[in-house]
C-alpha cells in the first residue's frame, strides 16, 4: 500500500481468537471502499491463535495490519503502540471484543470533521450486569467528572475518534487510557464532543476486567488531577500543602505556649504540643522542598525539548 | 553517560598471521574483569575450546580495570599466536554494568556470551548456551548444577531466589550466575546500570525477550563454600528491593507510595480521631504522647504520598520521549 490512509482504526486485542475475524469483517463492512482506511490490530501478548488469524487476514488484505507486542503490556501501552504505527489523519479506537459496533465509526468520524479534536462515544443502552458493571461505572464517571472537571458520560467506552494532532500531544502509559479525555483536555486543550454509540453484549471470549481495579483507578485519578491542575506549576500544589502544614504548626505552637504559660501543672502538655509543632513544620519544609524538586523536573524537561503546545484551530472569518 | 574505553589490544585488520581476525566473528565472548581474577590466559585456554568447536569465527573481548591492565599482559603471548583476543581498558570504578554498556558497541558478534573472570561453570556449558540461542531463545542463562560440596552456597542461593520469585515472580533458580549467551539485540535494548547487570535475565524477560535457564555443570573451583561479609548480604537485599520496585512501580510510582502513604496516614488519622473523641468526652489529651504518635504517622503518610506525586510528575514528563515503552515482536506491514 503506497498511499497514506485517511483513517486508522486501532484495536488492541488480547486472546480474542473467537472474535477477531468477525471483527475484521464488520470493520470492512462498515468502512467499505468509501475512504482510504487501515485497521491496526495490536496483539498485546495473546497466547491463543489471535495473532495467527490476524496475520492471515493481513496477508490477504493490505488494509489490515498487525503489530505484535513482545509480551502483555496492558491496554494503555497497546493503544500507544497502535497510535505509533497508525498513519491516518484521523484515528479511531475500539475494543476487540465486538461489544462496540464498527458501524459507529463513520458517525464518530463525521462528528470529528465538524471541528472537534476528540469525539467520545457513550454506550446508550449498555448491555452489562447492573451491579457488577453499570453501577460502579456510573459512580466512577461521576467521580472522574467531579475531580478532573472534564464531564464525559462514559470514560470506559473505548470507541473514540481523535485527530492525529491530539495524539501527538498525549502519550499513554501505565493505565492512563481510561483518562484520555481528561488528559487530552488538560494537556492539549482538546475540544471534546460526545456521541451515543451502540453496545452489544459479549458473546465470546473472556472479559479482562474486574472490580479489583477500583483502587488503581482512584490512584491514577489523583495523578491525572495533579497533571491537569499543576502541569506547568507543580510548586503551587506542594506550596499549598506546605502552607497548610505550617499553619497547623502555628496553631499547635500556640497551644504549646499556652500550656507552658500554665507552668508546672501542664509542663508535659507543652512538650507534647511542641513536638507536634515540630512535626507539622517539618512537613511544611519537606513539601516546600519537594515542590522545588518538581520544578526542577519540569524545567529540565522544558530544556530537553519543547512540547508541541496546545491545539489551536484557525477561525475562518 | 556511557564510560569510554581505551583499546589495549585491538584486532588488526585481516592478515595472514591473524587468521581468527579475518572474518567477522559470530560469537563475542565478553569478560568484564572487576575483581582480581584467575589469570586471564588460563581463562582463555579453559573456555575458548568449546567456542572454537562450534566451528564459527569468534572473539574474546576482555574489559579490564586500571590495575587489570597488567593482568592483560598475560594475554599478549596468546595474541602473538594469533588468538582472536581484544582487550579494552575502562576507567577505575566503572563496574560490570558500565563495562558491558561501554563495550557493547565494540562487539562484532551476533551472539554475545558474558563470562565472569573466574571459573563458575564447566567450559563445555558455554557451547550449550550458544546452541540454545541458535534454537531461538533470546537469552540463555546458566543454571549451575552443583557437583556436591557447598551446602552453604546452595542454601544462600536458594534463599535469594525464593525472595526473588516471591517479589517479582518468574521461575529463576540461578539468576546471577553471570554466564549467559544472548542475541546482540538483548544487550542493545535492555538498559543496565548500577548493579542491575546481575539481574539481566529478569530485565530481559521484562522487555519481552525469551529467556531460559539452561542447566550447566558447576566448575569445581566455584563450589567451594564461601561466606561473605554481612555487608554483602545487606547489599543483595537492597538490590532485590530496588529491582522489585523497578519492575513493579517505576511507571506508576504513586501506586506504591500511595499505598504506603494511605496506610500510614490512615493509622495516624485513626489515632487522632480516637483522641478527638476522648477530648469531646471531656478527657484532656494535651499530655498524651499518643497525640505525638498520631501526628507522626499522619505526617509521614503525607510525605510518602507527596513523594509518589513527584514520581508521577517525572514519569509523566518523560512519557513519549526517547525509548518506547514496548517492544514489538513483529509487525506485519511495517510503517512505509
Amino acid at each position: 500500500m503506497s498511499s497514506v490512509p485517511e483513517l486508522s482504526v486501532v484495536i488492541p486485542v488480547l486472546n480474542e481468537e473467537e472474535n477477531v475475524l468477525p471483527l475484521i469483517d464488520r470493520v470492512r463492512a462498515a468502512l467499505g471502499v468509501a475512504t482510504e482506511w487501515e485497521l491496526v490490530l495490536v496483539n498485546d501478548g495473546s497466547t491463543d491463535r489471535t495473532a495467527e488469524l490476524v496475520a492471515n487476514s493481513a496477508a490477504e488484505d493490505p488494509r489490515i495490519r498487525l503489530v505484535t507486542l513482545a509480551r502483555r503490556y496492558g491496554q494503555s501501552t497497546a493503544m500507544q503502540a497502535g497510535f505509533d504505527h497508525a498513519r491516518g489523519r484521523i484515528l479511531v479506537t475500539m475494543d476487540g471484543d465486538l461489544q462496540n459496533d464498527p458501524l459507529d465509526i463513520p458517525v464518530l468520524v463525521a462528528e470529528l470533521e465538524k471541528g472537534w479534536d476528540l469525539v467520545a462515544g457513550y454506550r446508550e443502552r449498555r448491555q452489562d450486569l447492573l451491579v457488577r458493571r453499570k453501577i460502579p461505572s456510573w459512580i466512577a464517571n461521576r467521580i472522574i467528572a467531579g475531580i478532573t472537571g472534564v464531564k464525559i458520560r462514559d470514560n470506559g467506552c473505548s470507541l473514540k475518534a481523535y485527530r492525529r494532532e491530539l495524539l501527538e500531544r498525549v502519550h499513554l502509559y501505565s493505565d492512563m487510557h481510561r483518562f484520555i479525555p481528561a488528559l487530552a483536555a488538560g494537556m492539549a486543550g482538546a475540544r471534546i464532543s460526545e456521541m451515543p454509540v451502540r453496545h452489544h453484549p459479549r458473546i465470546a471470549g473472556e472479559s479482562k476486567y474486574g472490580l479489583s481495579r477500583v483502587g488503581k483507578v482512584l490512584v491514577d485519578l489523583l495523578t491525572v488531577k495533579m497533571i491537569r491542575s499543576f502541569r506547568m506549576n507543580p510548586a503551587r500544589l506542594f506550596g499549598g500543602g506546605a502552607l497548610a502544614a505550617a499553619l497547623i504548626g502555628v496553631v499547635t505552637a500556640g497551644l504549646a505556649l499556652r500550656a507552658y504559660g500554665a507552668f508546672d501543672a501542664e509542663i508535659a502538655g507543652s512538650v507534647i504540643f511542641a513536638g507536634v509543632t515540630l512535626l507539622w513544620f517539618s512537613l511544611g519544609v519537606f513539601l516546600f522542598m519537594l515542590g522545588l524538586v518538581a520544578q526542577v523536573a519540569v524545567s529540565t524537561k522544558q530544556r530537553a525539548g519543547r512540547d508541541p503546545g496546545p491545539l489551536l484551530h484557525e477561525v475562518h472569518t | 553517560m556511557t564510560p569510554t574505553l581505551r583499546p589495549v589490544f585491538e584486532v588488526e585488520t585481516a592478515s595472514a598471521s591473524h587468521p581468527g581476525a579475518a572474518d567477522r566473528p559470530r560469537v563475542s565472548v565478553v569478560v568484564a574483569v572487576t575483581e582480581r581474577p584467575s589469570s586471564l590466559d588460563w581463562l582463555y585456554r579453559e573456555y575458548s575450546p568449546p567456542i572454537r568447536a562450534l566451528g564459527e569465527p569468534f572473539e574474546f573481548v576482555f574489559v579490564v580495570d586500571r590495575w587489570g591492565t597488567e593482568l592483560a599482559q598475560s594475554l599478549a603471548e596468546l595474541r602473538q599466536e594469533g588468538e582472536p583476543i581484544r582487550v579494552f581498558e575502562a576507567g577505575h570504578g566503572v563496574g560490570e554494568s558500565g563495562m558491558l554498556e561501554a563495550v557493547r558497541t565494540h562487539l562484532r558478534g551476533d551472539v554475545v556470551v558474558t563470562l565472569p573472570a573466574y571459573p563458575r561453570v564447566r567450559a563445555e556449558g558455554l557451547a550449550a548456551l550458544v546452541r540454545k540461542v541458535d534454537e531461538g531463545v533470546d537469552l540463555a542463562t546458566a543454571k549451575r548444577t552443583a557437583i556436591g560440596g557447598s551446602f552453604l552456597g546452595r542454601l544462600q542461593r536458594g534463599a535469594f531466589h525464593l525472595l526473588l520469585r516471591w517479589g517479582i515472580g518468574g521461575s529463576f533458580e540461578d539468576v546471577a550466575s553471570g554466564v549467559r549467551a544472548m542475541r546482540r539485540e538483548v544487550l542493545d535494548e535492555v538498559p543496565v546500570y548500577g548493579d542491575l547487570v546481575r539481574f539481566l535475565p529478569v530485565l530481559a524477560q521484562r522487555e519481552g525477550f525469551r529467556v531460559e535457564e539452561v542447566p550447566v555443570p558447576q566448575h569445581p573451583e566455584d563450589s567451594r563454600p564461601r561466606v561473605y561479609s554481612p555487608g554483602i548480604y545487606v547489599r543483595r537485599i537492597i538490590d532485590l528491593l530496588g529491582l522489585f520496585f523497578m519492575v513493579r512501580f517505576t511507571r506508576k510510582p504513586l501506586r506504591f507510595f500511595g499505598l504506603v502513604g494511605t496506610l500510614l496516614s490512615g493509622i495516624g488519622t485513626l489515632i487522632l480521631i480516637v483522641l478527638l473523641l476522648q477530648r469531646i468526652g471531656g478527657q484532656a489529651i494535651a499530655d498524651r504522647p499518643l497525640l505525638l504518635l498520631g501526628v507522626l504517622f499522619f505526617v509521614t503518610g503525607v510525605q510518602a504520598i507527596a513523594m509518589g506525586l513527584i514520581g508521577e510528575i517525572i514519569v509523566h514528563l518523560s512519557a513519549g520521549q526517547g525509548r518506547r515503552e514496548y517492544r514489538v515482536e513483529e509487525s506485519v506491514r511495517e510503517k512505509i
